[in-house]
């Protein structure tokens, strides 16, 4: 078992870096109460949503269903003529996008104000795992439906969840699946299930590979319903040997087997823990966490209540030692600002700019993570848009260019001196806070930071909040701006 | 206060609200450099590498490109034989020889071929080819052999052998990761934020209905599952101090980069695809006389498992065309001489096609080196797709990448390949 968190280390810091991994972190009022709860107490409440109050309704896009004229529209689409099909195409891509678009608003919303934050963290986890993208999908309520899978089933039991993930109708679409056929199986869900999902680089060998495909063919995809659906006549019959075992394996067998491989559980523990705590597990954390896994039967839930009492979670070379993803910066830095989530095509572009396009990963390993997220582009821009929150919606017409950027900035003018921003930025620190430098850099570290500000960092908030022994309303605003620009800010 | 800290704040305040490709760093910087190291001091005044030497393009073709249906051996009864549904009509094909022609959709490297403007390298790979798009770029990266994991990559460690207190804009990336070629013992290089993505499905091709699952999907998919491929990436050092750097070098070169891409672009007409958008971007830079040595662009999409035509040709047209816009206007900015681009792709793909109208992951292909004075259209040699020929179902390769990149290194770049490689590769002579 791994050794626990000793109950003198359960600090307000330590619920802090809890609430930051296990969520996307939050004022200050929200870490006390969480720290309030004590170590177990805060557990329960995220992993298991213990003795909330309130949750936050569901709620999904109108679109989010099946569409009951699919089968209508299939059909005009057969007797339309080329130009009228062309056209018929477009529109209905054009609609997927927006949809996509909307959905992307939709889930940055939850992870903003979800009290279950853990919930839509893992669903981000698993979107990075199963890395889907709705360009090549092209379906708006497939992609819901994946990301409801996670969330539904992204705490059970992993051979469960990876049967899921291949019957899954975005899944299908995204590696080809739905297209495999007996005479020639198509390799790529095949391939990616083992690298990328299950078992990591090295652990199988191309006839592996080849022989899952095979098991894998009959699994296909209607086209009408968009369910998954069981093709006997696609289907391979003969024997196959996978890792091992030699039978006449179909997909319900292969892929529990694939997920029951001793080296997928320390494949999905390697990759839990880098999303969660460090780059690396050590070998003391993995045998833990295997042992956790043996006797839960690969139940995520376990795992992650076995990791989040861990003193290794806690440790000083895991804490703050982590560059924020885009997403985890921008909620944070809203949940921090306690301001609501802007505008959905401002955060979805801010977050595209940032190497972060939700929904639409680089490539199906996902977002590499870590210092992956950081070069002088992306640095650069997070320090813009950083500022864009601080200095409310005025800043942001700054990214616009040309003729319409003078027109966006002179009319969110106007706008900002009705907008009051620095009111609200103010109304993040008590009065006492406001009225003490010293106290007002205290409430800077205890909100944005977690820790001391290096001297760099400390020297410059000086240098902005200048010679007045009490801040100006304007300082204050700059030296919050100036946090959230600083390379100290980017790790939590 | 200093005044440089003022500068910097008011710097930073206009840009917020006042720039638009706008490159910014904190404040605080300015007390984080005298605690940085010389290089990084130097690198802050330095103009070293200079306007007149030679520069690289690399052009990364992510996803493993089919390079059989990209140099087609139209004559080859094997192709025919398992390439029933991809192999592509003869008489659409741009001949380059007695047995070898072009995609119908490469008419822009066809054109700079017959003005000696453009090479193939033929059959390019490496021994015990690994399948993974990510595993297999790694190598491509790093020039590691396939059974041993590197960290630098190939670009990172010329900069650190080549180009001690080099100005960071020595490397140049255009795109949102920077790739791993470029990781290094002393990180140098900039990324420059790319076009946006490709809006994939923008024009549906015409034809007829295909066999799709969905009809209401344009005919050619997106290109498969891998957009871009950086390689695994990694910094040595703490996380803050590589922060730190990375923010040095964004103050150091944004000023200088948005300065010239601000100025009007040449009047050469580029096609709207992210590839040639990027490249044109290159194009800029380089007009600028910003000092950089190597140039990185990617195209994503090659992974075609199914429905292949469609994708692979617009593909193909993107790039050809891309470059031949690249190639005219570096001529008639007169920086072509200076200029040489090198394509690679992970690897190639399954010489026989899945069921899927699609092919599976491969091992040999093509590479592409484009540039003013390209004397030999053909270098290496064609694989033979002879069944007994074939390993595990893919081509055999015929040249070492490393050996293209010693050739490059050497002849180009004008430095000894062998410390950079880290082995001694007969370099792959090419002018």
């Amino acid at each position: 078992m791994l050794e626990p968190l000793k109950p003198e280390r359960w600090t307000e810091a330590a619920a802090a870096h809890l609430l930051n991994r296990a969520g996307f972190g939050g004022p200050p009022s929200e870490i006390q109460a969480l720290h309030r709860l004590g170590q177990e107490g805060a557990i329960a409440r995220l992993v298991d949503g213990k003795g909330l109050a309130t949750e936050l309704p569901l709620n999904p896009p109108a679109w989010a269903h099946p569409d009951p004229d699919r089968v209508a529209k299939f059909r005009k689409l057969q007797g339309a003529s080329e130009e009228e099909r062309r056209r018929m195409r477009q529109d209905e891509q054009k609609q997927q996008r927006q949809q996509v678009e909307e959905l992307r608003a939709w889930w940055l919303g939850r992870m903003v104000a979800s009290p279950r934050p853990l919930e839509e963290k893992l669903v981000l986890f698993w979107h990075g795992h199963f890395a889907t993208s709705a360009q090549k999908v092209r379906s708006a309520w497939l992609m819901y439906r994946q990301l409801d899978l996670f969330r539904k089933a992204g705490m059970g039991r992993w051979p469960d969840l990876l049967l899921g993930v291949t019957r899954d109708p975005a899944m299908l679409l995204w590696l080809d699946q739905a297209q495999s056929r007996r005479e020639h199986p198509n390799e790529n869900y095949a391939r990616e299930v083992m690298e990328l999902f299950a078992l990591g680089e090295g652990h199988y060998t191309e006839k592996d590979i080849l022989e899952t495909a095979r098991a894998l063919t009959g699994l296909g995809l209607n086209r009408e319903t968009q369910e998954p659906e069981w093709r006997p006549r696609q289907h391979d019959p003969g024997s196959k040997t996978v890792l091992g075992r030699t039978g006449p394996m179909g997909p319900d067998e292969v892929i529990p087997h694939i997920a029951r491989q001793p080296q997928s559980a320390r494949f999905v523990i390697g990759r839990l823990w880098r999303f969660f705590a460090d780059e690396t597990a050590s070998a003391d954390v993995t045998r833990g966490l295997v042992a956790e896994w043996d006797r839960s039967g690969g139940e995520i839930r376990s795992l992650l209540r076995s990791m989040f009492r861990s003193e290794a979670f806690y440790a000083p070379e895991v804490v703050r030692t982590q560059i924020k993803s885009p997403v985890q910066w921008l909620v944070c830095a809203l949940r921090e600002l306690e301001r609501p989530l802007p505008p959905g095509p401002m955060v979805t572009g801010a977050l595209r700019e940032l190497g972060q396009d939700l929904l639409a990963p680089p490539n199906v390993k996902g977002w590499d993570g870590g210092v992956a997220w950081i070069n002088t582009g992306t640095l650069t821009r997070r320090q813009q848009f950083a500022a864009v929150l601080v200095e409310g919606r005025a800043g942001l017409a700054a990214q616009a260019e040309g003729p319409r950027g003078q027109r966006l900035r002179e009319r969110m003018a106007q706008q900002r001196k009705r907008e009051d921003g620095v009111a609200r930025i103010e109304a993040l620190f008590s009065r006492e806070e406001r009225q003490d430098r010293q106290r007002f850099m205290a409430g800077l570290e205890r909100r944005f930071l977690h820790t001391r500000m290096r001297s760099q960092l400390k020297d410059e908030v000086n240098d902005v909040l200048g010679d007045d022994a009490v801040p100006e309303p304007r300082a204050i605003r700059e030296a919050v701006r100036v946090v959230l620009q600083s390379t100290d800010y980017q790790l939590t | 206060m200093s005044a440089n800290l003022r500068t910097r704040r008011e710097f930073l305040r206009t840009t917020v609200l006042g720039s638009a490709l706008a490159g910014t760093a904190p404040a605080f910087l300015t007390h984080t450099w005298a605690a940085l190291d010389a290089q990084g001091r130097d690198s802050a005044v330095a103009q070293t590498t200079g306007r007149d030497g030679t520069i690289l393009v690399v052009l990364q073709m992510a996803g493993g490109n089919d390079g059989l249906n990209t140099i087609v051996p139209f004559r080859n009864d094997h192709y025919r034989r398992v390439r029933r549904r991809l192999a592509l009509p003869e008489k659409d094909l741009l001949k380059l020889s007695e047995d070898l022609a072009w995609h119908p959709a490469l008419k822009g490297l066809q054109a700079l071929a017959d003005t000696g403007q453009c090479s193939v390298v033929q059959g390019v790979g490496y021994p015990n080819p690994n399948r993974s798009h990510f595993r297999s770029t790694e190598i491509w990266q790093t020039a590691s052999d396939s059974n041993r994991v590197m960290r630098e990559g190939w670009i990172g460690r010329y900069f650190d052998h080549a180009c001690q207190g080099c100005d960071p804009t020595v490397g140049v990336h255009i795109g949102r990761q920077m790739p791993q070629a470029f990781t290094a013992r002393t990180p140098r290089g900039i990324s420059v934020p790319g076009p946006a993505r490709n809006r994939v499905g923008r024009e549906p091709m015409a034809g007829g209905m295909r066999l799709a699952l969905d009809e209401f999907a344009p005919a050619e998919t997106p290109g498969g599952s891998i957009h871009d491929l950086s390689g695994a990436s990694g910094a040595s050092g703490s996380v803050l101090d590589f922060l730190d750097r990375t923010a040095l070098d964004a103050q150091v070169s944004s000023s200088k980069v948005r300065d010239i891409l601000a100025r009007p672009a040449s009047g050469t007409v580029y096609p709207g695809s992210p590839l040639a958008q990027s490249l044109k971007t290159v194009a800029q830079l380089i007009a600028g006389g910003l000092s950089t040595r190597i140039y990185y662009v990617s195209q994503g999409g090659y992974d075609t498992h199914r429905d292949q035509l469609g994708t692979h040709a617009r593909l193909l047209g993107e790039l050809g065309d891309g470059v031949k816009a690249f190639v005219d206007d570096l001529k008639s900015q007169g920086n072509l001489e200076r200029v040489l681009v090198m394509s690679f792709s992970e690897f190639g793909r399954r010489v026989a096609e899945n069921a899927s109208g699609g092919t599976d992951h491969g091992a040999a292909g093509p590479m592409f080196l484009a540039g003013a004075k390209m004397r030999r259209l053909l270098l290496g040699q064609y694989p033979s797709l002879a069944p007994s020929d074939l390993v595990n179902g893919d081509l055999r390769f015929h040249v070492d990448f490393r050996q293209v990149y010693a050739g490059v290194l050497e002849t180009w770049l004008k430095v000894p390949s062998e410390p950079i490689l880290g082995r001694k590769v007969t370099p792959l002579k090419w002018v």
